[in-house]
């Protein structure tokens, strides 16, 4: 039996070490990674059913093309004939508008490895084209955590074995950062408290020592309450407030004459007597994290959330000094050239940049687009039609566009409204070099096996489409097309990269994942300042659902969150029998109270609707949930985005999609409006 | 007595219902899609349990059996010989746990071995290798002693019948402060 060294590239916190079992070819069976130090040796439930990923009989084998769109009439065609199609398309655009704006995609996080950036890199290769910018997930938090502490706060989430406290805002790790746990119980059961505040009665919420459900978007009152009770019980760092904050006096004077306590608890939904529960945990003098989940900034208050914790965090625990165990993610990749993404691409001698479109309302842009219009979507790494928002807009979009092209392993929702599907290969099929977003382990990622059936990876599709672009038309792409995955990954290894991880070269990843060396942060030194929360031009918070009484809101009285499931990464892993028990069907969880209100039992099959369209859904009917909050998991056959829908958004690629800004309304299943 | 008696320690307390254990048995054992060996299931609203073969001291699917196809060994473990098994089901009505599963494919009974190959080369099973907070560990029972661990917990069937291998740890207490407008 063989066995190699691979990194899982699921858009997950834990980007964890695993190994491939080969025999005559074939994966046998995996394991974690002992040689890992963050997952050490274990992996999530998804990740032990890789088998049944990899040769699933739902995977795609051929690339296929399907006539009309929609239809599901698909027929199997060669790589050839795609290349060709798709090569056609892209030289009679650029012959019609004189330039490749016409031309774009959409991808995001599928899997993120750094040679998945090839999407990018093969774009940049024709110049100018119009593509996506911006992140749903995360960007609104970093941006936070930037403006306060003037870079991004990141340290080892090993480190929170040491802790006094771990203080949870809005994460849930025990269905998304599975292997975070083991370091949160390691505090446990050293003597520290778990306090877990969250809307949701989550799994992570059930194991810690203090839970505080909160009202949905209402994180920054509570942080904002207690900081007033740390400040006026003179329980805060007063060392680091006086030397290394930038607005002490405003924020002083703000929390003084603005945060009223009994509005805290009103906002909140929480007592003054749990306030003051986290005010002592706050204000003990030893290390404590707090840990700011990307729930928290999913919401239009998002960025204001996050700053009031983070003031919070750092006026307690006199975390300040030299010790901001402030955690949100780390920006791994930001050491890396990450060649493919910023491939820069021949240029056009009239456009002199690629047209830009906010990723979180993509497709409503894109159908807006003339001059020219846009015409060709090459969708990778990516299920817009189950993970994006506005899906009528999708479907508007679609209409226009003259051929759309997949590439994933599946045949997703997104998928089937397309022309020409292309099979992607699987981790264990290619090359690549992962860093992760929370931990600060480096992997390189093995090829295990070859290819199931016609697979191919992101790379090896932009070297052979781009090599038959100008095989057509020479100079078109200016795509090394004859640059191999290692090569490239050699390129990532840059000296300061092997400084910072103590390699020499790729062998040494070959051998164990690397851990970065910890820089000394700026925090220690006194040159480092940072700036408590300011309640900027916005003024103070927006209630954000429950802003006013208008028609719209009193028709959909219930706030939708639409968190991950334990045994899915938004629509991925639907495929795979160990994961999906049974005839699974889509489940909506509602407040006893809205059960009642609307007349519905347990089991009932219910809809969930809103202007923008409705879902069947089961109920189930939960002791735990706020009141007002449905509670439904992304993805399925019907995705319940199909009833998230945001306004347009002014600042181009700078916040997250505001998701958990829904409203709907909930009633029995009637068969005949169905 | 067995020499030695090999068996699963769950401590709920540190469980959170990640079900590693369950899909890592079946990657190592690569079993059929409807056949589980572990199972994990929720005890409470807010509380997991994770439950294969307990490797009983009186199995009862070594009783039942017409064919002797159970056998124990000297560790304590339960093994079942699938040559010997003709798939009668008896074994899978008898036990309280669900222990034994039948196998579409095979036309047999088929449960968890304690990944005693895995054991023979000194490496843990599939399962406790697979928990990433030790919820889930295995000791010799004959000579392991705590104190805190417990031969049962609420929503564990009745032991009494067959004399399980398996103890327990059981959550301790927490601070639950919910909404007032949620229905607590």
């Amino acid at each position: 039996m063989e066995i190699y060294r691979h990194a899982c590239p699921r858009n997950c916190f834990s980007t964890c070490g695993m190994l491939s079992y080969i025999e005559d070819g074939k994966l046998m069976k995996i394991s974690g990674d002992a040689k890992h130090g963050y997952n050490q040796g274990r992996l999530c439930a998804k990740g032990y059913a890789y088998t049944q990923y990899v040769y699933n009989p739902y995977r795609l084998k051929h690339p296929i093309r399907q006539t009309p769109r929609g239809s599901g009439n698909w027929k199997r065609i060669s790589w050839e004939e795609a290349y060709d199609t798709i090569a056609d398309k892209i030289l009679e655009l650029n012959e019609r508008y004189g330039s490749n704006l016409a031309s774009g995609y959409n991808k995001f996080s599928g899997n993120i490895g750094l040679l998945h950036y090839a999407v990018e890199g093969m774009f940049n290769s024709i110049g100018p084209h119009t593509k996506p910018i911006g992140n749903p997930c995360l960007i609104t938090g970093e941006r936070a955590m930037r403006k306060s502490f003037g870079q991004m706060n990141s340290i080892m989430p090993e480190k929170m074995a040491e802790m006094n406290a771990v203080v949870i805002w809005g994460a849930n790790p025990a269905v998304t950062n599975v292997h975070q746990m083991k370091f949160i119980l390691q505090a446990r059961q050293k003597g520290a408290k778990l306090i877990v505040i969250d809307p949701i009665f989550t799994r992570t919420a059930a194991t810690a020592d203090i839970y505080i459900q909160i009202n949905p978007g209402t994180d920054g009152w509570l942080a904002l309450g207690v900081a007033k009770l740390l400040i006026e019980s003179e329980s805060y760092n007063q060392e680091f407030v006086h030397n290394q904050t930038v607005n002490w006096e405003e924020f002083h004077q703000y929390v003084n004459e603005q945060v009223d306590l009994h509005e805290v608890c009103s906002k909140t939904g929480i007592s003054f007597d749990v306030i003051c529960e986290l005010v002592s945990i706050y204000s003990i003098p030893k290390p404590c994290a707090t840990w700011i989940g990307f729930g928290t900034q999913r919401n239009e208050n998002g960025g204001q959330n996050i700053s009031a914790i983070n003031t919070l965090a750092l006026l307690g625990c006199h975390s300040g000094k030299g010790n901001r165990s402030v955690y949100y993610s780390h920006n791994g990749i930001d050491d890396f050239p990450v060649n493919l993404l910023n491939h820069a691409g021949p240029e056009h001698p009239t456009v002199q940049y690629s047209r830009e479109i906010n990723i979180n309302n993509f497709a409503e842009n894109a159908s807006k687009l003339v001059d020219p219009p846009l015409k060709f979507l090459w969708i990778a790494l990516r299920n817009p039609l189950s993970q994006d928002q506005d899906f009528q807009a999708w479907e508007s979009l679609m209409k226009e566009l003259e051929l759309i092209v997949t590439v994933d392993l599946f045949m997703t929702k997104s998928a089937e409204l397309s022309d020409i599907v292309l099979p992607a290969a699987s981790h264990f099929e290619e090359m690549d070099l992962n860093v992760s977003y929370w931990h600060h382990w480096l992997s390189v990622n093995e090829k295990a096996i070859p290819p199931y059936y016609e697979a191919k990876s992101d790379l090896q599709i932009a070297r052979e489409l781009m090599k038959k672009l100008n095989d057509r038309s020479p100079g078109f792409s200016n795509f090394p097309s004859e640059r191999k995955p290692i090569d490239w990954i050699r390129e990532e290894l840059t000296p300061s990269v092997k400084k910072l991880y103590s390699i020499e070269s790729i062998d040494d990843l070959l051998e164990c994942p690397r851990l970065r060396t910890e820089e000394v942060t700026k925090s220690s030194s006194s040159s480092f300042k940072f700036r408590l929360f300011s309640q900027g031009n916005k003024g103070t918070f927006t209630n954000s659902f429950n802003r006013g009484k208008s028609d719209v809101e009193e028709s959909y009285p219930f706030q939708l969150l639409t968190p991950q499931s334990l045994l899915k990464i938004h629509s991925q892993y639907e495929a795979l029998p160990w994961l999906n028990q049974g005839a699974e069907q889509d489940v909506v969880e509602l407040s006893e109270y809205a059960a009642e209100k609307n007349g519905i039992l347990e089991g009932d099959k219910v809809e969930l609707f809103n202007q923008y369209g409705k879902i069947a859904a089961i109920a189930r009917i939960s002791r735990f949930l706020p009141q007002k909050v449905v509670l439904v998991n992304q993805a399925g056959k019907n995705p319940i985005n199909r009833l998230i829908v945001q306004k347009p958004q002014k600042n181009k690629g700078k916040s997250s999609m505001n998701f958990y800004d829904s409203s709907v309304n909930i009633r029995k299943w009637c068969e005949n409006d169905g | 007595m067995m020499v030695k008696q090999m068996g699963f320690v769950f401590n709920v307390d540190l469980c959170f219902g990640c079900m590693a254990c369950e899909i890592a048995c079946r990657n190592e054992n690569q079993t059929d899609s409807t056949v589980r060996w572990r199972k994990v299931s929720r005890l409470t609203d807010d509380s997991f349990l994770s439950v294969s073969c307990n490797h009983c001291n009186s199995p009862e699917c070594f009783r039942v059996c017409p064919e002797n196809a159970f056998t124990k060994r000297g560790d304590g473990i339960v093994q079942i010989n699938s040559d010997l098994c003709i798939g009668c089901g008896l074994c899978i009505e008898a036990c309280p746990y669900g222990a034994p599963q039948y196998d579409p494919l095979t036309q047999k009974a088929s449960k968890c071995q304690m990944c005693y190959p895995r054991q023979d080369k000194g490496l843990p099973p599939a399962c406790v290798e697979s928990c990433s907070t030790e919820a889930l560990t295995f000791v010799d029972l004959n000579i392991f002693c705590d104190k805190k661990m417990v031969g049962t917990i609420p929503g564990f069937p009745d032991t009494r019948l067959t004399n399980p291998s398996i103890a327990f740890y059981p959550a301790i207490e927490r601070n639950r402060y919910f909404l007032k407008s949620s229905n607590k």
